[in-house]
């Protein structure tokens, strides 16, 4: 079992604990800005997680890159991990964007750059799981996947620049002007950034365990 | 040289078939016979959403048309004969999508009119910066949709995976293409649009080297 190692056992008390101060912290240690109030609160979860979805995403790119090059069956699990890691907190990012926007911005949707480029990613890579699921031979899937991996992430500064030639009118996300926040915001922030990816990291190396050994069920089938 | 001869082969099957182009053609038809009954709209509505429908409908039919591309391919595992010939296969590549250019381009050229007329729109433009960037569109089209028919060509459900992964990839090139189109119907002066026509580049570089060094992977058993 995963957890009958002490280390991975002592890594998850310790995400569960930070995760719980986190949101402590963000609800009771960080300032209420003036015009936003609650939902201001959202923007310590949204933003992490669209941190920790990109760079789940990216390394997935970089695992796909590895895998056809090297062959080697780690990279694919690698791969696969960080693309189910990278959705889950994608989708995070799809449902706090627009909690936060409706108080906001009046409606839960507007076509905001990075929001789209998030729907965009979020749906191909619903493409990567099926192409995972019903793609037909594994060892063909497994290099498809890496490619979808790779060519997902290459078009991410296409989509973002697509969107926002599109529609420049569009208010800014909130993220943009990071480095003018108090320090009040900003550090709360920067410890959020901190846990989520830790976090991330946890998942990570529970993922890698939980999908190897269904490898291996898989061929002793 | 090797180039040449794989065009020559898409070209010479669909000379004795028919069936992409007559698939394509007929498919468009319906659609525009679809967006009619539609969009019964005023004249000024319609001649705004022309370029975007338009676009749309080409998608679609480019769906159809290189997924049957493929399609025949694995049908008569003829795919499997090509790659035991001592070719680049970054090559067969390009040659699949160079001579979908060709196919979708003549099928624009026919279909292009029935649009005009059973739409009723009227277009007052300069033709030649139309034509141009239309070629561009559709060579960027089919570099992207081919890469990603030739990863979903072997899955078990390739005819539903081929549309899930293209369009969140398409949706940049579909965003530009709708902005050219309507800026030269518009009559807007090049300045303003010539960031769509950089954009379009940029994917046809991206798709187009990726594709080609990633096609190997893709193809191989």
């Amino acid at each position: 079992m995963f957890y009958e190692n002490k280390k991975n056992l002592y890594l998850l008390i310790v995400a569960i604990f930070l995760f719980a101060l986190n949101s402590l912290n963000i609800f009771y240690g960080t300032p209420m800005v003036p015009d936003q109030h609650w939902a201001q609160k959202i923007f310590y979860l949204h933003v992490p997680s669209a941190w920790v979805g990109f760079l789940s995403y990216f390394i997935a790119m970089i695992s796909g890159f590895t895998f056809l090059s090297t062959k080697k069956d780690k990279w694919d699990i690698i791969g696969t991990a960080c693309a189910e890691i990278g959705t889950l907190f994608m989708s995070l990012v799809l449902i706090t964007g627009p909690i936060w926007a409706t108080p906001i911005w009046g409606k839960p949707w507007i076509w905001e750059p990075r929001l789209t480029t998030t729907l965009i990613l979020f749906l191909t890579y619903v493409g990567y799981f099926m192409m995972r699921s019903f793609g037909g031979n594994i060892e063909r899937v497994k290099k498809t996947s890496a490619v979808i991996a790779i060519i997902a992430f290459l078009n991410v500064p296409i989509i973002f620049f697509s969107v926002q030639f599109w529609s420049p009118e569009l208010q800014s996300h909130p993220q943009v002007e990071m480095n003018q926040q108090p320090t009040g915001i900003l550090i709360p922030f920067l410890i959020s950034l901190f846990v989520f990816s830790f976090i991330f990291f946890v998942m990570l190396s529970y993922r890698k365990y939980v999908i190897s050994i269904n490898k291996n069920l898989t061929n002793n089938v | 040289m090797d180039l040449l001869k794989l065009i020559n082969k898409e070209l010479r099957a669909e000379i004795l078939n028919k069936e992409i182009i007559i698939t394509m053609l007929s498919f468009g038809l319906s659609i525009i016979v679809i967006i009619s009954f539609t969009s019964n709209l005023s004249k000024q509505i319609i001649e705004a959403y022309a370029p975007g429908l338009f676009w749309l409908m080409i998608l679609f039919v480019t769906v159809l048309g290189v997924h049957r591309s493929y399609a025949y391919e694995k049908e008569f595992n003829a795919i499997d004969l090509i790659l035991s010939a001592p070719i680049d296969r970054g090559l067969i590549f390009i040659a699949k999508a160079l001579s979908g250019f060709i196919f979708i381009t003549l099928m624009q050229a026919l279909i292009v009119f029935p649009y005009f007329i059973f739409l009723s729109i009227d277009i007052d433009v300069n033709f030649f910066p139309l034509i141009l960037s239309t070629l561009l569109i559709n060579l960027t089209l089919m570099f992207v949709s081919n890469l990603i028919s030739g990863i979903s060509m072997r899955a078990r459900i390739s005819e539903i995976l081929f549309p899930v992964l293209l369009f969140p990839l398409i949706s940049p090139l579909i965003i530009a293409a709708t902005n050219i189109t309507n800026s030269i119907i518009n009559q807007a002066p090049y300045i303003e649009w010539q960031v769509w026509i950089y954009l379009l580049i940029s994917i046809l570089i991206v798709f187009g080297l990726s594709g080609y060094a990633l096609f190997d992977f893709i193809l191989e058993e």
